[in-house]
């Protein structure tokens, strides 16, 4: 109890299931709702702060407000038709919904893909990622310095940045977001002409804008405090809560499914790993705009090279029922912008086997939240906000 | 504790963007140019000689992951060829909920129904976003095509040796 | 001319004139940092959108000003007109010309300093009357956040109090024109104040970085969370007035007032408000926000010393150069 007085710093654990009748009888603690309406909760998510004062002595997480049964709508819909309706789940990179999907479902059926699908699937990931780390850079400025203020100067140049890889994907496909671009072995659209040296163009700019954020904003003092040692995630805890991605490999535990269960054409590429050590809301920052860099990289190395072949290994759908699977199971995870998506699929649902039978979403921001009551107790609610921004959580996926 | 130091090379760094061209446009006095294959509404097409190309087969209808195309058929005598054939005597495609994910576009054994490249203006009303038979052949003609029909969609993602077809090429 | 005549011509002409810069300073902001962040700002209304400023003053004159029902209403009505009033009290005493200047009083300087600490009472009483959690946390940090930096405010005004030997505004801006503008001449003393007045003003006036009253990210909408209408619309004013009157402040104390290289006259006194003006925006729109305990950790343990150590230094100037320069 005296430790909660005095607040918890560093890389001590608080106690989520505080008794708040024995924290201190001359305490007056005050509830606050930080949400679910709420400028900065990165979507609908409402988070019970006790607070002493401004520090903050107990939270309690309330998940569900995105609830929209996709996982039963999963068990209605047939494979073929599903690839569109996952995208919304992590709504912020729908590539990774979109191959996560349909890799469990190639496990499931047994399907071989050609290599030219999986070195553009591969492609495809490695530039969402970057548009995803951009999304996320401009949402935690603007919640260190406000909407109204120098968060969202630095909110704008990000989406300025992003804008050119969102042009990228809308040559592509169609669309600008949301694209349903993979099928069932392979994908539905193929590199244009003339997209190479956009692709190159694109990432120099990116490239070179990301030393202006430096001088922006992560050498500024100011910044500097308000992140380090605040929401120290320390190794074992995340192991723990199973939080995996930029979070796991701030708090120093090395550990990226690219490299380490490689799928698409990641065996092929060396994927350098980023860690910090701090696993401060500094550490996840550093770590992810390292990871930009490596991807710029990445797409770099393979947008010169991409191989000759079919596109797909199965006939272009025609009919919903195209797929069967009467019964199996699969699983299959990626290293999507947040940590792991998983998919797991158990084959054998109705409409003859061409529904899943279960189609369960692993997805990375849920376990991320479940590390929030351990770690604000003894921040103040302004650290509590710059935190909830440095992990990252996408409500899409957390409630689907 | 550099707080001076480090705030100036912020008010450096914000200002050197007041001197670049901004990225915004006035929308909607100008519009930029879409790419080839963007996907924003819909239209049911005509052949060469005129005839309406929808057979009311529901294939679109099937696929549709929101549920939301209508399709009644009727077999009737073309009034361009005289022979007796399959028709949409109803098509409804309710952009409310759309998705836009073109497997309807993909579908189509008929290379009927394909996206264009213009999104339909904001109404005030869910009726207004719901798209008839007449509107969609009214699309054709008011609004660009997108790229894609069933038949360039198929080619390009066919299994086979060859790699897949590109805009370029198909000009 | 009947004093109560010339009083009320300049109340009259002196409120417009601010009033109408700080609506203005709407449009201007908005184009800046519109500027600033690659994109256009207000297009459509006037030409280059420069009526937009009489379009929000409708939109808002026309909102519903809601009172919630477990408010305190006298409080919840009082606290907006009350934070102008004490905002636009300030430009009674300052000198925009030799000669025009709405009450020339013998103890300017303490007339501001008093009013400014005026004006966290009406924010206070904005934060508590409202009734709401986000309100009163606002509330709290306004009024420690406030009474804090009147301390490092006092002291970086004293520097040129002490430095022109008088408190009367006029009077100060006399001795710069005579001697050399106080941000640069006595090098030191007089720079170091200008470097700890703003700062402690933008506290004051609770602008980024030092905004946590208001911050907007985490409090919503900080005091004014249950403002609406016009409500809003006077607390959002007074923001900018206050922002106007420091930099006009600024302008007097540090920068030679009217004076100017050539033709000395009301329009540099213009130009320099204007351009610290643009200048407090320019900060706004490029840095984060502190935290509360960082920002009373810079008042107390590095303004307060300093400025204690410029007031000495300036002290001692004064005495070894005999009150002349």
């Amino acid at each position: 109890m005296e430790m909660m007085k005095h607040g918890v710093k560093g890389r001590q654990r608080a106690n989520p299931y505080l008794n708040l009748e024995t924290y201190d009888p001359e305490a007056d603690l005050m509830v606050l709702n930080l949400g679910p309406q709420h400028p900065s909760t990165h979507g609908v998510f409402r988070l019970k702060l006790y607070l002493d004062g401004e520090i903050i002595v107990k939270v309690v997480p309330f998940v569900g407000y995105l609830h929209r049964g996709v996982e039963k709508l999963c068990e209605k819909l047939t494979m073929v038709q599903l690839v569109p309706i996952v995208d919304k789940n992590d709504y912020v990179s729908p590539m990774m919904n979109e191959q996560s999907l349909v890799m469990a479902f190639e496990n499931l059926l047994g399907v071989e893909v050609p290599r030219r699908a999986r070195y553009l699937r591969t492609l495809l990931a490695e530039l969402q990622r970057i548009a995803s780390h951009l999304l996320w850079f401009g949402a935690f400025a603007m919640d260190l310095g406000g909407a109204l203020g120098g968060g969202s100067t630095l909110f704008m140049y990000c989406f300025r940045e992003r804008e050119l890889i969102l042009d990228l994907f809308e040559e592509l496909t169609g669309c600008r977001f949301h694209y349903n671009t993979h099928v069932i072995g392979g994908n539905r659209h193929d590199v244009p002409a003339g997209w190479a040296p956009k692709v190159h163009a694109a990432i120099n700019t990116i490239e070179a804008r990301l030393s202006e954020y430096h001088t922006f904003l992560t050498s500024n003092d100011i910044y500097i405090e308000r992140t380090r040692g605040i929401g120290v995630v320390d190794g074992p805890l995340a192991m723990e809560l199973g939080i995996t991605g930029p979070v796991l490999r701030a708090a120093g535990i090395d550990h990226d499914l690219r490299r380490d269960a490689p799928y698409h054409c990641y065996d092929e590429i060396d994927v350098r790993v980023a860690t910090e050590t701090a696993g401060d809301c500094e550490a996840r920052a550093k770590v992810r705009l390292k990871e930009i860099r490596e991807s710029i990289r990445i797409v770099r190395d393979l947008i010169d090279g991409i191989p000759e072949g079919s596109l797909n290994s199965r006939k272009p759908i025609k009919t919903p029922l195209a797929e069967k699977a009467t019964d199996g199971h699969a699983y299959a995870a990626l290293e999507s912008p947040r940590g792991e998506l998983g998919v797991y699929v158990i084959g054998g649902g109705t409409n003859k086997g061409a529904s899943p039978y279960r189609l369960k979403i692993r997805s990375p921001s849920l376990h991320v939240l479940a590390c929030l009551p351990y770690i604000l107790p003894g921040h103040s609610v302004s650290d509590a906000v710059a935190v909830l921004g440095s992990v990252d959580p996408i409500m899409g996926e957390v409630d689907r | 504790m550099f707080y001076f130091t480090d705030s100036l090379r912020s008010l450096s760094a914000s200002m050197r963007n007041v001197f670049r061209k901004p990225t915004t446009v006035e929308f909607p006095e100008v519009r930029r140019d879409r790419p080839e294959r963007f996907r924003a509404s819909f239209a049911l097409l005509h052949d060469e000689a005129g005839d309406e190309m929808c057979i009311g087969c529901k294939a679109c209808e099937r696929i549709c992951p929101s549920e939301i195309i209508t399709v009644e058929l009727v077999k009737k005598e073309s009034p361009i060829t005289g022979k007796k054939r399959a028709y949409a005597s109803e098509f409804v495609l309710d952009t409310n909920a759309c998705i836009y994910c073109e497997l309807c576009v993909q579908v189509c054994p008929a290379d009927a129904i394909v996206m264009v490249k213009l999104a339909e203006e904001p109404k005030f009303n869910r009726q207004g976003l719901v798209l008839t038979m007449e509107r969609l052949y009214e699309n054709e003609k008011l609004r660009p095509l997108s790229w894609a029909n069933a038949t360039r969609l198929v080619e390009m993602q066919s299994p086979g040796p060859a790699s897949a077809v590109t805009v370029a090429e198909d000009k | 001319m009947n004093p109560w005549v010339r009083g009320l011509i300049y109340a009259v002409v002196v409120t417009n004139v601010f009033l109408t810069i700080t609506a203005w300073s709407i449009w201007f902001e908005r184009k800046f940092s519109g500027r600033m962040q690659s994109r256009l700002g207000p297009t459509f209304y006037g030409p280059a959108g420069l009526l937009q400023p009489v379009v929000d003053g409708i939109k808002l004159i026309q909102k519903e000003f809601l009172i919630p029902a477990s408010a305190d209403r006298i409080l919840f009505v009082v606290a907006p007109p009350l934070t102008v009033v004490l905002a636009l009290g300030t430009a009674a005493v300052i000198p925009f010309n030799a000669d025009i200047i709405a009450a020339d009083l013998d103890i300017g300087v303490l007339y501001l300093l008093a009013l400014g600490s005026l004006t966290i009472i009406p924010v206070w009483m904005s934060g508590w009357s409202s009734n709401n959690k986000y309100a009163m946390l606002g509330a709290m940090r306004a009024v420690a956040q406030g009474v804090s930096y009147e301390i490092p405010l006092v002291l970086a005004s004293l520097v040129p109090v002490i430095l022109a030997g008088s408190m009367s505004l006029s009077d100060i801006v006399r001795f710069q024109i005579k001697h050399g503008w106080f941000a640069f001449w006595p090098p030191g003393p007089g720079f170091f104040a200008f470097l700890f007045f703003l700062p402690a003003s933008l506290a004051e006036a609770n602008r980024i970085p030092f905004d946590i009253p208001e911050a907007e990210s985490e409090l919503i909408a900080g005091v004014t969370t249950e403002y609406t209408g016009m409500g809003f619309g006077l607390l959002y004013l007074a923001e900018y007035l206050h922002t106007l009157v420091i930099s006009a402040v600024a302008s007097v104390l540090f920068f030679g007032g009217w004076d100017g290289p050539f033709a000395p006259g009301l329009h540099w006194m213009v130009l320099k408000t204007l351009a610290l003006f643009a200048g407090i925006f320019w900060v706004r729109w490029s840095l984060v926000r502190f935290r509360s305990d960082q920002l009373m950790t810079i008042c107390w343990r590095y303004l307060v010393p300093g400025g204690l150590i410029l007031v000495m230094s300036a002290g001692l100037w004064v005495h070894f150069t005999k009150g002349g320069g």
